[in-house]
């Protein structure tokens, strides 16, 4: 009787056996379905796509002369950059060092800065014009700069109306910690303009990028 | 005056850079290129024409056409290598053989001023190395004396003495001074003339003194320009880079643990079951 009974109502201590037992099988099947769905997912960069050639067109504006070594003839603050192949079109803000005698950073991730501690675009010596990769959600305004090939052509808008055009002579990415200071930033002997942004694999723990990719060009008119 | 002469040698360069660097190999700032330009700063020396062929190269690299006294072309890249600089009378044929000639070993991201130095008798060419880099919020300063009527000067950039009785044809040494524009005095026996030069931290300057007909004058030059950064900009955050793969460890333990808690259920079962049967 009192078995039969048991199969009806069973007895408190088999009751929490069962649940043990379903219980823990339901633990198994969730940890086993999270592990596939956290090993199902790895992630992905964004890869930049290179634009089609003159997506924008070549600025407009009187073409920078030939420069002379004369410290009249001083170029006008760079106002704005374009560089069609990668679809690039910003203003410049102008940018310091911080204390510490870091460069400044734009404050957004859309428009490029100038470096004014360094030479302005046009005149001699290595101008520094810095943007950035991506923000935490996407593509920043130098996002596509790696895709930069030796011979294209970068576009400084000075506030005169002039426009100086410079070649690309190198795109290089350097690691931070091994980062050749005096070669990027250091003097040299005719116009030179260098982009600046990041690359490389991204430090999740420290928030950034362990390298810095940068483009070299060289004014041609 | 000096400055039209300039403005006419930028074009020249201009031009002839334009026809002879066309086959040439692109300048690059990180390959082995170095630089070099030419002057004229013999005062009682007429026009030349100056020509730079690479070694054992007959056509010449680059030729500037009617270059007169006070003239220095803008620097050009050139592959590193070996050079040869010959100066002509203005006009005379490109074969016709040289007044004077030198050869000049281009390193890799190094810098030349190749200038006809000297009275019209006693004309040399003399190879300058030019300096890019400085020490720290300074500005390197250096003079060339070419001026002729002034056979001795004695420059000051602000208190600093840059050339004390410098000989006509000479060069300094570069001077060190603090960045900032400074007052630059250069004083002859009887002539004497000031400008003010703006010295960038990072910036290497060539003052030349002329003579610019009866007058002392001074040609700023700016040899190089850079920034005194050392540190690499942070610009990424990230959001287009690799998201890292989401954590395992808790999954796994939630599963493990269900499978002991089911394993433990099971064996419980089994013993209470067998309890039972056997009264």
């Amino acid at each position: 009787m009192a078995r039969r009974g048991a199969r009806h109502a069973l007895p408190p201590s088999k009751r929490i056996m069962l649940g043990l037992l379903l219980g823990g099988l339901l633990f198994f099947g969730l940890g086993a379905c999270g592990l596939v769905v956290a090993a199902g997912k790895p992630g992905k960069p964004a890869t930049p796509v290179h634009a089609p050639q003159a997506m924008l067109p070549v600025p407009k504006g009187k073409r920078a002369p030939v420069p002379v070594p004369a410290a009249d003839d001083q170029a006008a603050i760079p106002v704005s950059i374009t560089i069609p192949v990668i679809d690039v079109r910003s203003r410049l803000l102008h940018l310091g060092q911080t204390k510490s005698g870091a460069l400044q950073t734009p404050p957004v991730t859309t428009v490029a800065g100038w470096f004014t501690g360094s030479p302005r675009p046009g005149d001699i010596g290595s101008s520094v014009i810095i943007g950035h990769v991506d923000s935490v959600q996407g593509p920043g305004i130098f996002f596509r700069l790696r895709l930069m090939r030796p011979g294209e052509r970068v576009y400084v808008r000075q506030a005169s109306g002039r426009v100086a055009v410079f070649r690309v002579t190198g795109v290089r990415q350097y690691l931070k910690a091994s980062f050749p200071a005096s070669a990027v930033y250091g003097g040299t002997p005719t116009a030179q303009l260098r982009l600046i942004t990041c690359g490389g694999h991204f430090d999740q723990a420290t928030g950034h990028y362990l390298s810095n990719v940068v483009v070299y060009a060289t004014l041609i008119h | 005056m000096t400055r039209s002469r300039i403005a006419r040698l930028a074009a020249a360069t201009g031009l002839a850079i334009g026809t002879a660097l066309l086959a040439g190999p692109a300048a690059s700032a990180s390959s082995g290129t170095g630089w070099i330009r030419l002057a004229h700063l013999s005062p009682n020396t007429p026009a030349v024409d100056v020509y730079l062929y690479s070694f054992h190269h007959a056509r010449a690299k680059i030729v500037l056409h009617h270059v007169a006294y006070g003239t220095v072309s803008p620097y050009e890249a050139i592959p590193a290598g070996e050079y040869t600089v010959a100066m002509r009378a203005a006009n005379a044929p490109a074969r016709s053989k040289p007044v004077l000639s030198t050869n000049v070993d281009v390193l890799a991201h190094k810098a030349y001023t190749v200038a006809g130095l000297g009275p019209f008798k006693g004309l040399r060419l003399g190879i300058l190395h030019d300096r890019l880099g400085t020490p720290k919020g300074k500005a390197l300063v250096r003079v060339i004396q070419a001026s002729l009527q002034q056979h001795t000067i004695s420059v000051r950039a602000g208190g600093h003495v840059i050339a004390r009785r410098l000989h006509f044809g000479r060069t300094t040494r570069y001077h060190a001074v603090p960045a900032g524009s400074l007052d630059v005095r250069a004083a002859g026996s009887s002539e004497n003339t000031t400008l003010d030069v703006p010295l960038a931290a990072g910036t290497v300057h060539t003052l030349v003194v002329l003579d610019d007909p009866g007058r002392l004058q001074i040609d700023d030059l700016t040899d190089s320009a850079g920034s005194q950064v050392t540190v690499a900009p942070a610009t990424g955050l990230g959001g287009t880079a690799p998201k890292p793969g989401a954590p395992m460890l808790p999954w796994l333990v939630v599963a493990a643990g269900g499978l002991l808690v089911t394993a433990g259920g099971i064996r419980v079962y089994r013993i209470r079951g067998r309890a039972l049967r056997t009264p």
